[in-house]
């Protein structure tokens, strides 16, 4: 579905991503692991189209969006739940859900799908007319998620989702992420907790200073020496 | 005599509110401080003139003056800010100063240096009489039109989609981008309300004065452009009290300094918006700014 080739990224002279290749197949869960600065979530950004890329390709669907815009590839079905979930603090939880699907469905299906969000995140439902700031960290969580998941994308994006959160609150959004993989969404995750990551992902990729290190299923990577010794702390 | 100068102070400050909020929209989204935003009211005015000259019926002149605003805000945003998107501050500022610039030579070679006379009606002059208070009838729509205007605006900011959309790009434009919703209808959404405030404001500001020239808009503009710092750059509700607080303060001091004093009217204001932003350097009302990367 997904498939990133040879990917770089330079912020001026600094080499963020050296090479990335990853693909993605429709319905997986494909991990995307590594230390902090390993150039992950630069990826997910130059997929959803937030940085440009400074060479390499990102093929959705059999067509290029390598340089489209950010709203370009939204309308193609991609959804980027940003690191920082990144929500409107200043709007309230219904607006913050109204944008989300804004261009992408007509009014009554917006009302609709609004329904279904609220049904999946009863805890949205009772703050519905709060401003978004006012929710604590792990709310604002499920309100980024929700919000991407209005426009009723083909693939979402996750960048690290369990940032800052409590740990009842990690198994929560971990569980609602399993649980949207079973309604066939295609899903690719952005993690530094690599333990969890692989508990939930089909496959995994694992990335060192901007470069493929390992990549195979996430039973596989669990039981790899390089794996184990460097982020399972065994 | 009170009543009548209530009326002046309240009516000068919703001009400024206006023109404030224009600077403020755009502000907030793009981050370009628009010194061009007082050529736009000077082109208003003029529109006005042609259209009068013409011998359009003056409502449909005032229509058609105040589209040419909004129209020519987007036209500006078009040619000039967009090829800059993404520039520093500084160049946009800069930019904005040599397209205010350029209007002014156009104004002043192409049309007069000199003020033109506009035939404003008859009754705009005039004024009415509840028992010992007589109010003008200029000032009084000067007031309504302002209210009208914010309370316009605040329904399509909190009401419509675009106009949520605008709230949450003043936050986080990168991830309204994410939703889906491009980046030039926004844009181009802030510039064509920002030209309409304008043209709103040189309407109210013609209406006073009866004629246009080439200078027109400066002044306004940055009286609203100190309003918009003391409320809050970038915060709407800011813009808004920060317009009225100097208009009011302007017209409450031009009444009551002894003459020996008044000269220094601008110097005591501007004294006063630089107490305010020793005390509070973010504005009367801070806006909301999230995290930008």
């Amino acid at each position: 579905m997904l498939s990133v080739e040879a990917l770089k990224i330079r912020y001026g002279e600094v080499e963020a991503v050296r090479r990335v290749d990853l693909a993605v197949d429709s319905g997986e869960i494909i991990a995307l692991v590594g230390a902090n600065g390993a150039g992950k979530s630069s990826t997910l950004s130059a997929i959803a189209g937030l940085v440009p890329a400074a060479s390499g390709k990102v093929i959705f669907d059999g067509a290029d969006i390598t340089g489209l815009a950010p709203e370009a590839i939204a309308r193609k079905g991609v959804a980027l739940v940003p690191e920082g979930r990144r929500i409107f603090a200043s709007l309230t939880v219904a607006d913050n859900l109204r944008l989300g699907g804004a261009v992408h469905l007509t009014p009554p299906e917006a009302r609709a799908r609004e329904e279904e969000m609220l049904e999946l995140f009863p805890i949205l439902r009772r703050y519905h007319r709060a401003k978004g700031g006012n929710l604590s960290g792990g709310e604002q969580q499920m309100l980024a998620i929700a919000r991407a998941l209005m426009s009723k994308p083909r693939m979402v994006l996750l960048d690290e989702p369990s940032l800052g959160l409590a740990p009842q609150l990690i198994d929560t959004v971990f569980d609602l992420i399993a649980e949207l993989r079973r309604t066939g969404l295609t899903i690719l995750l952005v993690e530094q907790n690599v333990a969890l990551a692989l508990e939930i992902a089909d496959r995994a990729v694992v990335l060192a200073n901007g470069e493929v290190v390992l990549s195979g299923t996430a039973k596989e990577l669990a039981s790899s020496d390089l794996v184990r010794q460097a982020y399972l702390g065994a | 005599m009170i009543a009548q100068q209530i009326i002046n102070a309240v009516s000068l400050g919703g001009v400024y509110a206006l023109l404030a909020l224009g600077l403020a929209i755009v502000f907030s989204i793009v981050g370009l401080i628009n010194f061009a935003h007082g050529e736009l009211m000077t082109l208003s005015g003029y529109a006005l003139l042609a259209c009068l000259v013409f011998g359009l019926p003056f409502p449909l002149a005032v229509l058609v003056a105040v589209s040419c605003g909004a129209l020519a805000a987007v036209a500006m945003e078009r040619v000039a800010f967009r090829p800059m998107r993404g520039a520093s501050v500084t160049s946009l500022l800069l930019t904005s100063f040599a397209v205010s610039s350029l209007l002014k030579v156009v104004f002043q070679n192409g049309i007069s240096a000199r003020p033109q006379a506009v035939a404003m009606p008859g009754w705009m002059t005039g004024a009415f009489s509840f028992g010992d208070f007589t109010i003008g009838v200029g000032p009084s729509i000067s007031i309504v039109v302002s209210a009208l205007a914010l309370i316009a605006l605040e329904l399509f900011l909190r009401r419509t989609v675009t106009g949520t959309a605008m709230r949450a790009a003043a936050e986080d434009f990168n991830v309204v981008r994410l939703m889906g919703i491009p980046a030039s209808r926004i844009i181009a959404t802030a510039f064509l309300l920002s030209g309409l405030l304008a043209g709103l404001a040189a309407m109210l500001w013609v209406a006073q004065r009866a004629s246009v020239d080439p200078l027109m808009g400066f002044t306004p503009v940055l009286k609203a452009f100190i309003a918009a710092v003391v409320g809050g750059l970038g915060s709407l509700p800011g813009a808004v009290a920060g317009g009225f607080l100097l208009g009011i303060i302007e017209v409450l001091l031009q009444a009551t300094l002894p003459g020996a004093v008044a000269p220094y009217r601008d110097a005591i204001v501007l004294s006063g918006v630089i107490a305010v932003l020793l005390i509070r350097p973010q504005g009367l009302i801070p806006a909301v700014r999230a995290q930008r990367s």
